[in-house]
Protein backbone atom coordinates (compact mmCIF):
# COMPACT_ATOMS: atom_id res chain seq x y z
CA UNK A 1 0.00 0.00 0.00
CA UNK A 2 2.93 2.31 0.70
CA UNK A 3 4.33 1.34 -2.72
CA UNK A 4 1.01 1.95 -4.45
CA UNK A 5 0.68 5.32 -2.75
CA UNK A 6 4.26 6.16 -3.75
CA UNK A 7 3.54 5.28 -7.39
CA UNK A 8 0.44 7.48 -7.32
CA UNK A 9 2.50 10.27 -5.76
CA UNK A 10 5.29 10.03 -8.36
CA UNK A 11 2.92 10.00 -11.34
CA UNK A 12 0.71 12.69 -9.84
CA UNK A 13 3.68 14.94 -9.21
CA UNK A 14 5.23 14.35 -12.66
CA UNK A 15 1.97 14.99 -14.46
CA UNK A 16 0.68 17.83 -12.29
CA UNK A 17 -2.28 15.82 -11.05
CA UNK A 18 -3.50 15.52 -7.50
CA UNK A 19 -3.10 12.06 -6.06
CA UNK A 20 -6.86 11.53 -5.75
CA UNK A 21 -7.39 10.67 -9.40
CA UNK A 22 -4.97 7.77 -8.91
CA UNK A 23 -5.48 6.74 -5.28
CA UNK A 24 -9.22 6.05 -5.49
CA UNK A 25 -8.87 3.57 -8.40
CA UNK A 26 -5.80 2.04 -6.73
CA UNK A 27 -7.67 1.36 -3.50
CA UNK A 28 -10.96 0.27 -5.06
CA UNK A 29 -9.79 -1.71 -8.09
CA UNK A 30 -6.41 -2.78 -6.67
CA UNK A 31 -7.21 -3.50 -3.01
CA UNK A 32 -10.97 -4.01 -3.16
CA UNK A 33 -11.90 -1.23 -0.75
CA UNK A 34 -15.42 0.26 -0.85
CA UNK A 35 -15.45 3.43 -2.93
CA UNK A 36 -16.52 5.73 -0.08
CA UNK A 37 -13.71 4.48 2.15
CA UNK A 38 -11.21 5.00 -0.70
CA UNK A 39 -12.48 8.56 -1.13
CA UNK A 40 -11.90 9.28 2.59
CA UNK A 41 -8.33 7.92 2.44
CA UNK A 42 -7.67 9.81 -0.77
CA UNK A 43 -8.76 13.09 0.82
CA UNK A 44 -6.17 12.63 3.60
CA UNK A 45 -3.42 11.96 1.04
CA UNK A 46 -4.49 14.95 -1.02
CA UNK A 47 -4.30 17.23 2.05
CA UNK A 48 -0.81 15.98 2.87
CA UNK A 49 0.68 16.60 -0.57
CA UNK A 50 -1.11 19.92 -1.04
CA UNK A 51 0.01 21.22 2.37
CA UNK A 52 3.66 20.55 1.61
CA UNK A 53 3.45 22.11 -1.85
CA UNK A 54 1.31 25.06 -0.72
CA UNK A 55 3.80 25.82 2.05
CA UNK A 56 6.60 26.14 -0.48
CA UNK A 57 4.44 28.21 -2.85
CA UNK A 58 3.51 30.58 -0.02
CA UNK A 59 7.11 31.00 1.09
CA UNK A 60 8.09 31.84 -2.49
CA UNK A 61 5.09 34.21 -2.81
CA UNK A 62 3.77 32.45 -5.91
CA UNK A 63 0.33 31.72 -4.40
CA UNK A 64 -2.19 34.52 -3.89
CA UNK A 65 -3.23 34.05 -0.24
CA UNK A 66 -6.04 36.63 -0.31
CA UNK A 67 -7.63 35.21 -3.45
CA UNK A 68 -7.09 31.64 -2.28
CA UNK A 69 -8.70 32.21 1.10
CA UNK A 70 -11.62 34.06 -0.45
CA UNK A 71 -12.33 31.26 -2.92
CA UNK A 72 -11.69 28.46 -0.45
CA UNK A 73 -14.58 29.73 1.63
CA UNK A 74 -16.74 28.60 -1.29
CA UNK A 75 -14.83 25.39 -2.07
CA UNK A 76 -15.18 24.46 1.62
CA UNK A 77 -18.92 25.17 1.43
CA UNK A 78 -19.11 22.98 -1.67
CA UNK A 79 -17.14 20.28 0.16
CA UNK A 80 -19.61 20.42 3.05
CA UNK A 81 -22.47 19.92 0.60
CA UNK A 82 -20.61 17.19 -1.34
CA UNK A 83 -19.50 15.41 1.83
CA UNK A 84 -23.11 15.22 2.96
CA UNK A 85 -24.44 14.12 -0.44
CA UNK A 86 -21.77 11.39 -0.73
CA UNK A 87 -23.44 9.38 2.04
CA UNK A 88 -26.79 9.49 0.29
CA UNK A 89 -25.50 8.17 -3.01
CA UNK A 90 -25.05 4.56 -4.04
CA UNK A 91 -21.47 3.36 -4.62
CA UNK A 92 -22.35 2.69 -8.25
CA UNK A 93 -23.35 6.31 -8.81
CA UNK A 94 -20.03 7.44 -7.36
CA UNK A 95 -18.16 4.90 -9.52
CA UNK A 96 -19.97 6.22 -12.59
CA UNK A 97 -19.08 9.82 -11.67
CA UNK A 98 -15.46 8.80 -11.09
CA UNK A 99 -15.31 7.10 -14.49
CA UNK A 100 -16.52 10.38 -16.01
CA UNK A 101 -13.86 12.30 -14.10
CA UNK A 102 -11.09 9.99 -15.32
CA UNK A 103 -12.25 10.32 -18.92
CA UNK A 104 -12.38 14.12 -18.52
CA UNK A 105 -8.83 14.23 -17.11
CA UNK A 106 -7.55 11.95 -19.90
CA UNK A 107 -9.10 14.13 -22.60
CA UNK A 108 -7.84 17.31 -20.89
CA UNK A 109 -4.30 15.88 -20.84
CA UNK A 110 -4.50 15.06 -24.54
CA UNK A 111 -5.79 18.53 -25.32
CA UNK A 112 -3.17 20.23 -23.16
CA UNK A 113 -0.45 18.72 -25.38
CA UNK A 114 -1.55 21.03 -28.15
CA UNK A 115 -2.30 24.01 -25.94
CA UNK A 116 0.97 23.66 -24.00
CA UNK A 117 3.06 25.66 -26.41
CA UNK A 118 0.61 28.50 -26.49
CA UNK A 119 0.33 28.82 -22.73
CA UNK A 120 3.82 27.94 -21.58
CA UNK A 121 4.99 31.52 -21.42
CA UNK A 122 1.66 32.97 -20.41
CA UNK A 123 2.21 34.71 -17.12
CA UNK A 124 -0.02 37.67 -17.74
CA UNK A 125 -3.38 35.97 -17.42
CA UNK A 126 -6.17 36.02 -19.94
CA UNK A 127 -8.78 38.40 -18.61
CA UNK A 128 -9.73 41.22 -20.88
CA UNK A 129 -7.89 44.27 -19.52
CA UNK A 130 -10.98 46.34 -20.21
CA UNK A 131 -13.01 44.21 -17.81
CA UNK A 132 -13.84 46.09 -14.66
CA UNK A 133 -12.00 44.72 -11.64
CA UNK A 134 -14.28 42.40 -9.71
CA UNK A 135 -13.14 43.80 -6.43
CA UNK A 136 -12.88 47.41 -5.44
CA UNK A 137 -9.24 48.40 -5.18
CA UNK A 138 -9.68 51.71 -3.40
CA UNK A 139 -7.75 52.08 -0.17
CA UNK A 140 -9.91 51.32 2.81
CA UNK A 141 -12.17 48.97 0.88
CA UNK A 142 -13.49 46.20 3.11
CA UNK A 143 -12.83 43.58 0.50
CA UNK A 144 -9.42 44.88 -0.46
CA UNK A 145 -7.55 43.81 -3.52
CA UNK A 146 -7.56 40.18 -4.59
CA UNK A 147 -5.39 40.88 -7.60
CA UNK A 148 -1.63 40.47 -7.69
CA UNK A 149 1.36 42.06 -9.35
CA UNK A 150 0.81 42.22 -13.12
CA UNK A 151 -2.73 40.88 -13.22
CA UNK A 152 -6.25 41.77 -12.20
CA UNK A 153 -8.76 39.24 -10.99
CA UNK A 154 -12.01 39.28 -12.96
CA UNK A 155 -15.39 37.51 -13.02
CA UNK A 156 -15.44 36.78 -9.32
CA UNK A 157 -19.08 35.63 -9.37
CA UNK A 158 -18.26 32.87 -11.86
CA UNK A 159 -15.26 32.02 -9.73
CA UNK A 160 -17.47 31.66 -6.66
CA UNK A 161 -19.94 29.34 -8.42
CA UNK A 162 -17.11 27.30 -9.95
CA UNK A 163 -15.42 27.01 -6.56
CA UNK A 164 -18.57 25.58 -4.99
CA UNK A 165 -18.69 23.04 -7.84
CA UNK A 166 -15.02 22.16 -7.32
CA UNK A 167 -15.69 21.62 -3.61
CA UNK A 168 -18.62 19.30 -4.30
CA UNK A 169 -16.56 17.27 -6.80
CA UNK A 170 -13.66 17.07 -4.34
CA UNK A 171 -15.83 15.72 -1.53
CA UNK A 172 -17.70 13.25 -3.72
CA UNK A 173 -14.69 11.83 -5.54
CA UNK A 174 -11.78 12.33 -3.13
CA UNK A 175 -9.85 14.62 -5.44
CA UNK A 176 -8.18 17.96 -4.83
CA UNK A 177 -10.24 19.62 -7.53
CA UNK A 178 -7.27 21.30 -9.21
CA UNK A 179 -8.56 20.10 -12.59
CA UNK A 180 -11.48 22.48 -12.07
CA UNK A 181 -9.87 25.29 -10.06
CA UNK A 182 -6.81 25.92 -12.20
CA UNK A 183 -8.72 26.42 -15.50
CA UNK A 184 -11.34 28.42 -13.60
CA UNK A 185 -8.81 30.86 -12.17
CA UNK A 186 -6.60 31.00 -15.23
CA UNK A 187 -9.04 31.01 -18.13
CA UNK A 188 -12.07 32.62 -16.49
CA UNK A 189 -10.68 34.90 -13.80
CA UNK A 190 -7.49 35.96 -15.55
CA UNK A 191 -5.01 34.68 -13.00
CA UNK A 192 -1.59 33.72 -14.46
CA UNK A 193 -1.18 29.95 -14.78
CA UNK A 194 1.66 29.67 -12.24
CA UNK A 195 -0.27 31.70 -9.66
CA UNK A 196 -3.47 29.74 -10.42
CA UNK A 197 -1.67 26.42 -9.91
CA UNK A 198 -0.07 27.57 -6.65
CA UNK A 199 -3.28 29.13 -5.33
CA UNK A 200 -5.27 26.02 -6.26
CA UNK A 201 -2.79 23.95 -4.25
CA UNK A 202 -3.32 26.21 -1.29
CA UNK A 203 -7.11 25.89 -1.56
CA UNK A 204 -7.03 22.10 -1.85
CA UNK A 205 -6.04 21.70 1.80
CA UNK A 206 -9.09 23.43 3.26
CA UNK A 207 -11.42 22.01 0.61
CA UNK A 208 -10.34 18.46 1.38
CA UNK A 209 -10.24 19.09 5.16
CA UNK A 210 -13.89 20.23 5.17
CA UNK A 211 -14.97 16.92 3.65
CA UNK A 212 -12.31 14.76 5.35
CA UNK A 213 -13.73 15.63 8.80
CA UNK A 214 -17.12 14.36 7.61
CA UNK A 215 -15.61 11.07 6.41
CA UNK A 216 -13.55 10.82 9.62
CA UNK A 217 -16.40 11.35 12.07
CA UNK A 218 -18.67 9.05 10.07
CA UNK A 219 -16.14 6.22 10.34
CA UNK A 220 -15.16 6.08 6.67
CA UNK A 221 -11.42 6.57 7.17
CA UNK A 222 -9.51 3.40 8.05
CA UNK A 223 -6.28 4.36 9.85
CA UNK A 224 -4.52 1.16 8.74
CA UNK A 225 -5.12 2.09 5.10
CA UNK A 226 -4.84 5.88 5.35
CA UNK A 227 -1.52 5.94 7.22
CA UNK A 228 0.58 3.83 4.81
CA UNK A 229 -1.11 5.33 1.74
CA UNK A 230 -0.53 8.93 2.87
CA UNK A 231 3.14 8.24 3.62
CA UNK A 232 3.57 6.55 0.24
CA UNK A 233 1.94 9.44 -1.60
CA UNK A 234 4.07 11.97 0.27
CA UNK A 235 7.31 10.10 -0.52
CA UNK A 236 6.24 9.60 -4.16
CA UNK A 237 5.31 13.26 -4.63
CA UNK A 238 8.67 14.33 -3.17
CA UNK A 239 10.52 11.94 -5.49
CA UNK A 240 8.40 12.98 -8.48
CA UNK A 241 9.24 16.66 -8.05
CA UNK A 242 12.96 15.75 -8.24
CA UNK A 243 12.53 13.47 -11.28
CA UNK A 244 10.45 15.92 -13.28
CA UNK A 245 13.32 17.36 -15.31
CA UNK A 246 14.79 13.91 -16.14
CA UNK A 247 11.68 12.33 -17.61
CA UNK A 248 10.22 12.73 -21.09
CA UNK A 249 6.81 13.97 -20.00
CA UNK A 250 5.26 13.71 -23.48
CA UNK A 251 5.72 9.94 -23.58
CA UNK A 252 4.73 9.58 -19.95
CA UNK A 253 1.60 11.65 -20.53
CA UNK A 254 0.48 9.52 -23.49
CA UNK A 255 1.08 6.36 -21.49
CA UNK A 256 -0.83 7.81 -18.63
CA UNK A 257 -3.80 8.81 -20.79
CA UNK A 258 -4.07 5.15 -21.81
CA UNK A 259 -3.96 4.08 -18.14
CA UNK A 260 -6.62 6.65 -17.22
CA UNK A 261 -8.94 5.51 -20.02
CA UNK A 262 -8.49 1.86 -19.04
CA UNK A 263 -9.20 2.74 -15.39
CA UNK A 264 -12.26 4.74 -16.44
CA UNK A 265 -13.55 1.65 -18.25
CA UNK A 266 -12.97 -0.49 -15.15
CA UNK A 267 -14.84 2.04 -13.00
CA UNK A 268 -17.65 2.10 -15.51
CA UNK A 269 -17.88 -1.70 -15.37
CA UNK A 270 -17.96 -1.50 -11.56
CA UNK A 271 -20.81 1.00 -11.83
CA UNK A 272 -22.98 -1.15 -14.11
CA UNK A 273 -22.33 -4.53 -12.46
CA UNK B 1 4.33 47.47 -2.94
CA UNK B 2 1.28 48.74 -1.02
CA UNK B 3 1.15 48.42 2.75
CA UNK B 4 -1.54 45.73 2.41
CA UNK B 5 0.60 43.76 -0.04
CA UNK B 6 3.61 44.05 2.27
CA UNK B 7 1.56 42.73 5.18
CA UNK B 8 0.22 39.88 2.99
CA UNK B 9 3.82 39.08 1.99
CA UNK B 10 4.87 38.58 5.61
CA UNK B 11 1.75 36.60 6.39
CA UNK B 12 2.32 34.32 3.39
CA UNK B 13 5.86 33.55 4.58
CA UNK B 14 4.68 32.67 8.08
CA UNK B 15 1.77 30.57 6.83
CA UNK B 16 4.06 28.74 4.39
CA UNK B 17 6.49 27.83 7.17
CA UNK B 18 3.63 26.73 9.41
CA UNK B 19 2.23 24.41 6.70
CA UNK B 20 5.61 22.86 5.95
CA UNK B 21 6.37 22.30 9.65
CA UNK B 22 2.97 20.71 10.32
CA UNK B 23 3.30 18.46 7.28
CA UNK B 24 6.66 17.11 8.44
CA UNK B 25 5.36 16.62 11.99
CA UNK B 26 2.35 14.68 10.70
CA UNK B 27 4.54 12.53 8.41
CA UNK B 28 6.84 11.72 11.34
CA UNK B 29 3.92 10.66 13.55
CA UNK B 30 2.41 8.55 10.75
CA UNK B 31 5.77 6.86 10.14
CA UNK B 32 5.87 5.87 13.83
CA UNK B 33 2.36 4.43 13.46
CA UNK B 34 3.22 2.47 10.32
CA UNK B 35 6.45 1.10 11.87
CA UNK B 36 4.44 -0.03 14.91
CA UNK B 37 1.92 -1.62 12.52
CA UNK B 38 4.74 -3.59 10.91
CA UNK B 39 6.18 -4.63 14.30
CA UNK B 40 2.74 -5.82 15.47
CA UNK B 41 2.16 -7.64 12.17
CA UNK B 42 -0.94 -5.59 11.32
CA UNK B 43 -1.96 -5.66 7.64
CA UNK B 44 -3.52 -2.55 6.11
CA UNK B 45 -6.38 -4.75 4.95
CA UNK B 46 -7.13 -6.08 8.46
CA UNK B 47 -9.75 -3.36 8.91
CA UNK B 48 -9.02 -0.66 11.46
CA UNK B 49 -11.24 0.64 14.27
CA UNK B 50 -13.66 3.54 13.77
CA UNK B 51 -12.50 6.96 14.89
CA UNK B 52 -12.93 7.49 18.64
CA UNK B 53 -11.34 10.69 19.90
CA UNK B 54 -11.61 9.67 23.56
CA UNK B 55 -9.68 6.43 23.04
CA UNK B 56 -6.64 8.02 21.39
CA UNK B 57 -4.68 9.05 24.55
CA UNK B 58 -4.79 5.54 25.99
CA UNK B 59 -3.86 4.04 22.60
CA UNK B 60 -0.84 6.34 22.36
CA UNK B 61 0.15 5.61 25.97
CA UNK B 62 -0.01 1.88 25.17
CA UNK B 63 2.14 2.41 22.03
CA UNK B 64 -0.69 0.96 19.93
CA UNK B 65 -0.12 1.73 16.22
CA UNK B 66 -3.68 2.93 15.76
CA UNK B 67 -3.15 5.71 18.35
CA UNK B 68 -0.20 7.17 16.45
CA UNK B 69 -2.00 6.76 13.14
CA UNK B 70 -5.03 8.71 14.43
CA UNK B 71 -2.81 11.48 15.84
CA UNK B 72 -0.92 11.66 12.53
CA UNK B 73 -4.13 11.73 10.48
CA UNK B 74 -5.60 14.43 12.73
CA UNK B 75 -2.39 16.42 12.28
CA UNK B 76 -2.68 16.09 8.48
CA UNK B 77 -6.32 17.23 8.45
CA UNK B 78 -5.70 20.07 10.90
CA UNK B 79 -2.68 21.53 9.05
CA UNK B 80 -4.71 23.62 6.58
CA UNK B 81 -7.15 24.54 9.36
CA UNK B 82 -4.23 25.76 11.48
CA UNK B 83 -3.10 27.85 8.51
CA UNK B 84 -6.53 29.53 8.43
CA UNK B 85 -6.41 30.16 12.20
CA UNK B 86 -2.92 31.61 11.78
CA UNK B 87 -4.08 33.80 8.91
CA UNK B 88 -7.01 35.04 11.02
CA UNK B 89 -4.70 36.01 13.89
CA UNK B 90 -2.11 37.60 11.59
CA UNK B 91 -4.78 39.52 9.68
CA UNK B 92 -6.44 40.72 12.89
CA UNK B 93 -3.10 42.11 14.08
CA UNK B 94 -2.53 43.93 10.80
CA UNK B 95 -6.11 45.23 10.64
CA UNK B 96 -7.04 43.30 7.49
CA UNK B 97 -10.73 42.92 8.25
CA UNK B 98 -11.57 41.13 5.00
CA UNK B 99 -9.21 38.24 5.65
CA UNK B 100 -10.37 38.00 9.28
CA UNK B 101 -14.00 37.72 8.17
CA UNK B 102 -13.15 35.18 5.47
CA UNK B 103 -11.02 33.10 7.87
CA UNK B 104 -13.76 33.05 10.52
CA UNK B 105 -16.34 32.08 7.89
CA UNK B 106 -14.10 29.20 6.72
CA UNK B 107 -13.70 27.97 10.30
CA UNK B 108 -17.48 28.13 10.74
CA UNK B 109 -17.95 25.97 7.64
CA UNK B 110 -15.48 23.42 9.07
CA UNK B 111 -17.35 23.51 12.41
CA UNK B 112 -20.66 22.89 10.62
CA UNK B 113 -19.04 19.97 8.75
CA UNK B 114 -17.92 18.41 12.05
CA UNK B 115 -21.33 18.99 13.65
CA UNK B 116 -23.13 17.54 10.62
CA UNK B 117 -20.95 14.43 10.70
CA UNK B 118 -21.40 13.98 14.45
CA UNK B 119 -25.17 14.29 14.23
CA UNK B 120 -25.38 11.95 11.22
CA UNK B 121 -22.98 9.45 12.78
CA UNK B 122 -24.78 9.23 16.14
Amino acid sequence: MVGGGAAAGVFGSLLGLGGGVLIVPLLTLGFGLPLREAVGVSLVSVIMTSSAAAGVYLERHVANLRLGMTLELFTATGALIGGSIAFLLDDRVLAFAFAGLLAYVAISMLRSRTAETATADDVEGTADPSDPPAIATAAGSIVGDLSGPGYRVGRLKVGVVGSIGAGIASALLGIGGGTIKVPLMHLVMGVPIRVATATSNLMIGITASASAVIYLFRGEIDPFVAGPTAIGVFMGATLGSRLAHRVDLRVLRLLFVAVLLYTALQMLLRAVR
Amino acid sequence: MTRQNAVSHGLETRMGRLLIALTYVSVAILVVGVVLMAIDGVSPLDGGPKFDLGAIPSQVAAFAPVGFLWVGLLAVISAPISRVVGAAIGSARSGDRWLVVVAIAILLVIAVAVATALVAGS
